[in-house]
């Protein structure tokens, strides 16, 4: 009887001992579906906050962070930063040398291209599927109207790189541009290159959608400059139309973008160009302490006080050629120390060396943490498009000179007793070049100066800037035109997007 | 003719009970207690090296307790894991094999082919290694001891490099040559250029660019315009040039343990404990291991048979930080690319006296002292404000860990000829990683920052196995097993992070200001099974066997997730035949076969199929963003791995050559991996089922006694295999991908180098050529006349080097060869393992080849560098302006990866019985044992076992173990 009751036992237990049907069925806890994403306008919210987050999160390695690294590496093209020291750190050295861009195997070079192309991908998925979701309308305008403005503006950072100039007088510019997605492919699919002038028309578009979506939308929040508004894509249409040399479109939207912004104080400029509230700033992004970026940071580069060895050892300096032409009454002036020794009052970090010349313009939050703000669009910057724009337009040098002089009179330094302001009044080329000037002072670091360059089609020379040292630029000068000027694909995108054409080596 | 061996009686583990070896159709090896007692191992895994043939490792690192990286006949996945499955009695173990006690393994079984596997079903695709710990022998009482007491040493020389005298010429030449050849523009004269590096102008010299002068010479007299060193220079602290000294050590071993095990008829018991000190030959690098093992057997009814297999153990390690291959911190790294002129203290540096703090002691020259107290800066080829000894001496990188196994069966006998059994098993394991970067120098500084990890990992598997066994008529043996398995793995884990230390000298989280992270994570993993095995032999002259398992894994989606794998396998043995009975030479002769399919799903991620964003707040806005490498596919599942197998296994002149040789034939189908997507769609990587390949090979084992004279033995034992590796199919979706140094194309192997082929040097300007892609004409091409009287298209730019397919990392042989010669108590044996062909990517070297990144150090080889119009060379001009182009990875750095390691010698001695038995004492053995003893390769430093990719990394090298060692029983 025994062996029935155990035969009858054991038999039981394999037929009962099978497993719940859910008990295959797991799911992460440090994610979340794909699908989620447009469950409702609230989590498609999140996942606009997302890109706005991944504009300053760490990519691949040390100094890949986002916009703010972006925007580095084109500063360190051009003639006005200024690696000062023969045995200080080489970090990011290679852009500066006019080499990571030519390289295809270069890491930053690869992060560049996938950042911007990352932002677009999630963008994407708003643009076309934020309409379905169930939710308020205006959430869903908001939505898709930061994503489209995303959207342009990826597209028009690549272009500028990656394709030879747009030029106004050899419409329409047929050369290769970028990739232009607008929607998320297939996997395994590749895109090829549209035309730099197809390119353009599809920023345009999204720009102007953008706009009529964005009518209304108020930003709000800690973070609430991290959004696009209209003001923000009013300049980024701004910016655009200066690279078409579409002056007028240019001027125009420049001072739609800083309607509501006006210039900081003397006191706000030279307090380290890192807070987000600064009424000035149009655009940038919100980093807090929690986000703690280490040594990647825009400011583990740029700023002059953390405690980084790149910092330490390497302190960046203005292109001294241009610092001795500005005036001592011109705030812009005081954020560069033309000191060395003990005049010298750069707050470097422990061990941290000085050089003349040396940048102040930029603090970290302390030498300990590498956090602050970075700015993207200020009001500064759309004054001098909209100089800029009028000063190359017939007949309107009137406007370009006010626009100048509403900046120049902000930065003049205020004391007790004023020092005399002497307004610009120079015309035509002479009016240009200190327009030009002025723009290069105002946004030192802020990533302008390479793509200026190759909009205008001008040169790169650093000769006869004795700062610069010749050991470590390698390159001292770069004709216009040349091919150097395009950026090179990286060997990933070459790999994997078989569509793809590479710019000639 | 009789089988006389014993082996042949010999029973083997094998998945889900043991079998006769005589009548087993799989492939089996096996490493046993004697095997390894006499070796210094801390890990198990370490004793596979050699052992078995179609079996290859990767060298295991410095680090104590580090378990090499094994392949079992091929490469059998791409992106999921190659890895065999890991089985500790008979259960899948969810630990690292570190946590087991070497001595108290009573035997290590390789289950190669798919019929031995195919039970383990999705899980045993790479192979199973199925560790099988000691139980008690009835009828006796043993007390046995263990103790080895011994130290370690670096067991792979470094790279030969240049020293001081002869860098600062080379780094002149390296400056003066960008300024004649520059990037764009025209060059000034070589005249010119060599005032400038000679430091003769007001331009920045060599000395500026390098920072440091370490002669006692004036700054601009130490390289003269003729390129060559002052021959007055002498250093000024040669003693303080060696970045090693104090960073590296000889380490020491102690390895104690005792045991006690018995049994009666209805009980047999094991006991164990044993602990472990391990320091190895860096700073901060140790393991301690207290291990305790309880293994009791009982039979309290004649139809009940039940057991309890508990072990636990406590480590506490220090880490040598080589994760991150160029990291700062990894002292490997630092001390083998530092330039060979900046000292470890701070000198005076005219006089180059050692500068004293206030407290009168030398300190470390942190290489940012920023002209305080004349120190310069060094730059950032060596390593500017880092300092490998200061970083080692002060930062804390350690865990500690807490492992509790159990393993309890209950038989339950019935019917005659049916068994049950229930099976409960539990590993859990905690560990806490804790990680602290001090306020001096490196990444924490000034703040100070601290890092603690508490993860656990929770596996349950139970299992009802239901087993008949009958032998019909006396001839006819027939064994049926059916049973229904689950496996339930959780992990979860907290960690934080902070910074800003308030006092030093405390690294807990509380004496920090700032937090960094905090985080924390629950992953779920389980697989449910049903299996099924058949066999049956006649006489043990002919046997078959077949099994068919059915998986269902959490990883795939509901509609994906089922696979069911099978195998069958024959053999014969083939001596029990009358006809044989003539063949007096002949003592043994088996040929046995297996075919079977088995899947593979481990080694990708947990929710592999699922589409996934991840958390990304905006400030403090809440916020998620597409992941990058997470989209959904449904159709996601296993990869299957096919496997056919045939082995003949004889025995000559009444065994005393004995041997088998195999061959096997793989297909993996539907291969997992994580496509690289183009960078433009945003993505990086997919997981998709993609490609089809195979291993192929032959495996061969003599083993002889080749001499038997006087008491005299000398037995060898031979390994020698074989593997091919190819690619037979691809999606068409994605035909080929790139990934590293390698691409995957059909006729390609999964280790095949696909790298821009480098042509050579122009004798002209010693300009690195290689083959060009685009033979357009451009100011880089060139052509360069030909052997055959033609001329050859290269290009100067690397971005236009010509991609092509360059060889393999697999070798054409690898095997192992054992000799033994023993005489009396005296036996000494050698192990020695090697490989022939295949081509190791020399990563580490390429670095030491700078064509002139200052401050880095440079390997001799450079001495042939190009130097003037006319040289032939194949190291191009030295060129601080050339890097990308004259250093990019190509072809330049493959090499030859054959090697020769003498694995592990020992010498042993058991002690006189007249001596040792008036204390009681049973077999006594003395012994001195090494491992690593030597290893040559193409290149000294060279270690291409690093890794199965044949790409080099700055890895903590291979440890020198030297002990002695007493075994005895009470």
């Amino acid at each position: 009887m025994k062996k029935y009751i155990l035969s009858s036992i054991v038999l039981a237990s394999l037929v009962f001992s099978s497993c719940k049907k859910t008990f295959l069925d797991t799911f992460p806890t440090t994610s979340v579906a794909a699908t989620d994403a447009l469950a409702n306008t609230s989590n498609a919210i999140a996942a606009l906050n997302g890109i706005h987050r991944v504009m300053y999160t760490q990519y691949d390695a040390q100094g890949q962070a986002g916009e703010g690294s972006c925007n580095l590496f084109r500063d360190y093209m051009g003639e006005d930063l200024v690696y000062p020291l023969a045995n200080g750190s080489t970090g990011h050295i290679t852009w500066y040398q006019w080499q990571n861009h030519r390289n295809v195997n270069a890491g930053d070079m690869r992060f560049l291209y996938r950042f911007y192309y990352r932002l677009i991908a999630n963008a994407n998925v708003l643009i076309n599927g934020i309409d379905g979701v169930p939710g308020p309308d205006a959430d869903k305008k908001m939505v898709k109207g930061q994503a489209l403005a995303y959207r342009a503006w990826c597209h028009y950072q690549l272009v500028q790189l990656y394709g030879i100039r747009y030029d106004q007088t050899t419409k329409p510019n047929t050369q290769l541009g970028v990739p232009l997605m607008l929607t998320n492919l297939e996997l395994g699919q590749g895109q090829a290159r549209a035309t730099v002038e197809d390119v353009y028309t599809q920023v345009n578009k999204d720009l102007d959608d953008a706009l009529v979506l964005l009518t209304g939308y108020n930003r709000v929040g800690s973070a609430a400059k991290s959004n696009f508004n209209v003001n923000v894509v009013h300049g980024i249409k701004a910016r655009v139309a200066l690279t078409q040399q579409l002056w007028d479109l240019a001027a125009t939207s420049a001072i739609a973008a800083r309607a509501g912004f006006p210039l900081m104080s003397n006191t706000d400029y030279v307090s380290g160009f890192n807070n987000i509230t600064n009424n000035e700033w149009i655009w940038g992004s919100r980093q807090i302490d929690d986000h703690n970026p280490f040594f990647f940071s825009y400011f583990a580069y740029i700023s002059c006080n953390f405690n980084s060895t790149v910092i330490r050892t390497q302190p960046k300096a203005m292109n001294q050629n241009l610092w001795i032409a500005i005036p001592t009454t011109d705030i812009r002036k005081n954020v560069f120390d033309g000191n060395i020794g003990a005049a010298n009052t750069t707050p470097v970090p422990p061990g941290g060396a000085k050089v003349r010349y040396q940048n102040k313009k930029f603090l970290a939050k302390s030498d300990a943490l590498s956090v602050g703000d970075v700015p993207y669009m200020r009001a500064a910057e759309m004054l001098l498009i909209e100089a800029e724009a009028r000063s190359r337009q017939v007949g309107q040098e009137v406007a370009a000179i006010a626009a100048l002089n509403t900046l120049r009179t902000n930065r003049h330094i205020v004391t007790t007793p004023a020092t005399i302001f002497v307004p610009s009044t120079s015309t035509g080329q002479a009016l240009i070049d200190e327009i030009m000037f002025n723009r290069r002072i105002e946004l030192w670091g802020e990533g302008f100066r390479f793509t200026d360059l190759k909009r205008l089609n001008l040169p790169m020379s650093r000769a006869g800037i004795p700062n610069h040292l010749p050991a470590l630029t390698l390159v001292t000068t770069v004709p216009a035109g040349d091919k150097q000027w395009q950026f090179l694909f990286p060997q990933d995108e070459m790999n994997a997007n078989p569509l793809i054409v590479q710019n000639p080596l | 003719m009789a089988p006389t061996d014993a082996s042949l009686e010999e029973v083997v583990v094998i998945a889900y009970g043991t079998a006769k070896k005589e009548t087993l159709t799989g492939s089996v090896g096996t490493i046993k207690a004697a095997d390894i007692a006499r070796r210094p191992l801390t890990n198990v895994m370490n004793a596979i090296e050699g052992a078995i043939p179609g079996v290859v490792t990767s060298s295991s690192n410095g680090q104590p307790g580090s378990a090499p990286a094994i392949r079992i006949r091929g490469f059998g996945s791409i992106n999921a894991t190659s890895q065999p499955l890991l089985v500790v009695d008979g259960v899948p173990y969810a630990g690292g094999s570190s946590n087991i006690n070497p001595d108290d393994v009573e035997s290590t079984t390789i289950l190669k082919d798919a019929a031995a596997t195919a039970l383990f079903g999705s899980r045993g695709a790479n192979g199973v290694i199925m560790i099988t710990t000691k139980k008690g022998q009835k009828g006796k009482n043993n007390i046995s001891v263990r103790v080895l007491q011994g130290s370690s040493k670096r067991g792979l020389e470094e790279y030969s490099r240049l020293n001081a005298h002869e860098y600062y010429p080379m780094m002149w030449e390296a400056q003066r040559n960008q300024m004649v050849f520059p990037t764009t523009g025209v060059g000034i004269s070589y005249d010119s250029a060599n005032r400038v590096a000679s430091g003769l102008t007001t331009r920045p010299g060599i000395q500026s660019l390098l920072s440091y002068n370490p002669f006692n010479v004036a700054n601009n007299a130490i390289v003269g315009v003729n390129g060559k060193i002052n021959p007055a220079a002498s250093l000024l602290w040669a003693d303080d040039l060696d970045w090693t000294r104090d960073v590296m050590r000889t380490g020491s071993r102690k390895d104690y343990s005792i045991n006690f095990n018995g049994g009666s008829d209805k009980s047999d018991y094991f006991m164990s404990m044993g602990y472990l000190d391990d320091k190895g030959f860096t700073m901060r690098s140790d393991l301690k291991r207290y291990s305790g093992r309880l293994n009791v057997n009982v039979t309290p009814k004649t139809w009940l048979k039940t057991g309890l297999n508990i072990s636990g153990n406590f480590t506490t390690s220090n880490q040598a930080s080589d994760g991150g291959s160029t990291s700062f911190v990894n002292p490997f790294f630092y001390s083998r690319n530092v330039g060979p002129i900046y000292p470890v203290f701070a000198h005076n540096m005219t006089t180059g006296d050692y500068l004293l703090n206030f407290s009168g002691n030398k300190f470390w020259d942190l290489g940012n002292m920023g002209g305080t107290l004349g120190v310069p800066n060094r730059p950032s080829g060596g390593f500017a404000g880092r300092h490998t000894l200061a970083e080692t001496s002060l930062n804390e990188l350690n865990f500690n860990r807490t492992v509790l196994s159990a393993r309890n069966y209950v038989d339950i006998t019935f019917l005659k000829d049916f068994k049950f059994t229930n099976n409960v098993s539990v590993d859990y394991q905690v560990q806490r990683d804790a990680s602290y970067e001090n306020t001096i120098v490196g990444d924490g500084a000034p703040g100070g920052r601290s890092s603690r990890e508490v993860g656990s990992t929770t596996n349950v598997v139970l299992s009802q196995i239901l087993n008949y066994n009958k032998t019909i008529r006396g001839n006819h043996k027939v064994g049926v097993l059916v049973g229904h398995e689950s496996l339930n793995q959780m992990d979860d884990g907290q960690r934080g992070f902070r910074q800003g230390q308030t006092v030093l000298g405390i690294t807990e989280l509380n004496n920090f200001t700032t937090i960094n992270a905090a985080t924390s994570y629950l992953d779920r993993y389980r697989i449910e099974s049903y299996l099924s095995r058949v066999t049956y032999d006649y006489k043990a002259k002919y046997f078959v066997s077949g099994s068919l398992r059915s998986d269902g894994n959490s990883r795939f989606a509901k509609e994906s997730r089922w696979g069911t794998f099978w195998s069958v396998g024959g053999g014969w043995n083939i001596d029990k035949e009358n006809f044989m009975n003539r063949v007096k030479v002949l003592s043994q002769l088996k040929l046995r076969s297996t075919y079977g399919v088995v899947g593979v799903a481990d080694g990708i991620g947990f929710y592999a199929y699922q589409g996934l964003y991840n958390f990304a707040n905006n400030a403090n806005e809440p916020g998620i963003v597409q992941s990058q490498s997470a989209f959904l596919n449904r159709e996601l599942t296993w990869e299957t791995n096919k496997q056919f197998d045939i082995g003949l296994e004889f025995g000559l002149f009444k065994n005393r050559l004995t041997g088998t040789i195999e061959y096997y034939d793989r297909r993996s189908a539907d291969l997992l991996f994580a496509v690289p997507l183009p960078l433009s769609s945003g993505a990086l990587t997919a997981n998709k089922n993609t490609a089809t390949m195979y291993n192929k090979g032959i495996e061969l084992q003599l083993t002889a006694d080749v001499v038997r004279w006087r008491g005299i033995t000398w037995n060898t034992n031979i390994n020698l295999s074989t593997v091919k590796n190819r690619i037979t199919k691809m999606p068409e979706s994605v035909p080929e991908f790139i990934t590293g140094t390698k691409k995957y194309a059909v006729g390609a192997s999964i280790f095949d180098y696909w790298l821009r082929s480098f042509y050579g040097v122009d004798p002209t300007d010693g300009a690195a050529l290689y083959v060009a892609q685009n033979t357009a004409a451009s100011s880089t091409r060139r052509l360069i006349d030909n052997k055959t009287g033609g001329k050859d298209t290269v290009t100067t730019s690397i971005a236009n080097g010509k991609f092509e397919f360059q060889g393999s990392s697999i070798p054409d042989l690898y095997g192992s060869f054992t000799h033994t010669l023993s005489y009396k108590g005296l036996s000494i044996s050698a192990l020695f393992t090697f490989q022939v062909g295949g081509k190791s990517y020399d990563n580490n070297w390429a670095a030491l080849m700078s064509a002139g990144n200052y401050g880095g150090a440079l390997s001799t080889e450079i001495f042939q560098r190009w130097q003037k119009p006319g040289d032939i060379t194949n190291i191009p001009r030295m060129d601080a302006g050339r890097l990308v182009d004259h250093n990019g990875a190509s072809t330049r750095w493959l090499v030859d990866a054959s090697y020769l390691n003498i694995r592990s010698l020992n010498v042993s001695y058991n002690l006189p019985k007249n001596l040792v038995s008036k204390a009681k004492i049973s077999n006594a053995q003395f012994f001195i044992s090494a491992e690593n003893l030597a290893f040559f390769s193409k290149r000294t430093g060279l270690d291409n076992q690093q890794a199965f990719s044949g790409v080099t990394s700055n890895a903590y090298p291979p440890a020198r173990i030297i002990t002695t060692g007493l075994t005895f029983n009470l």
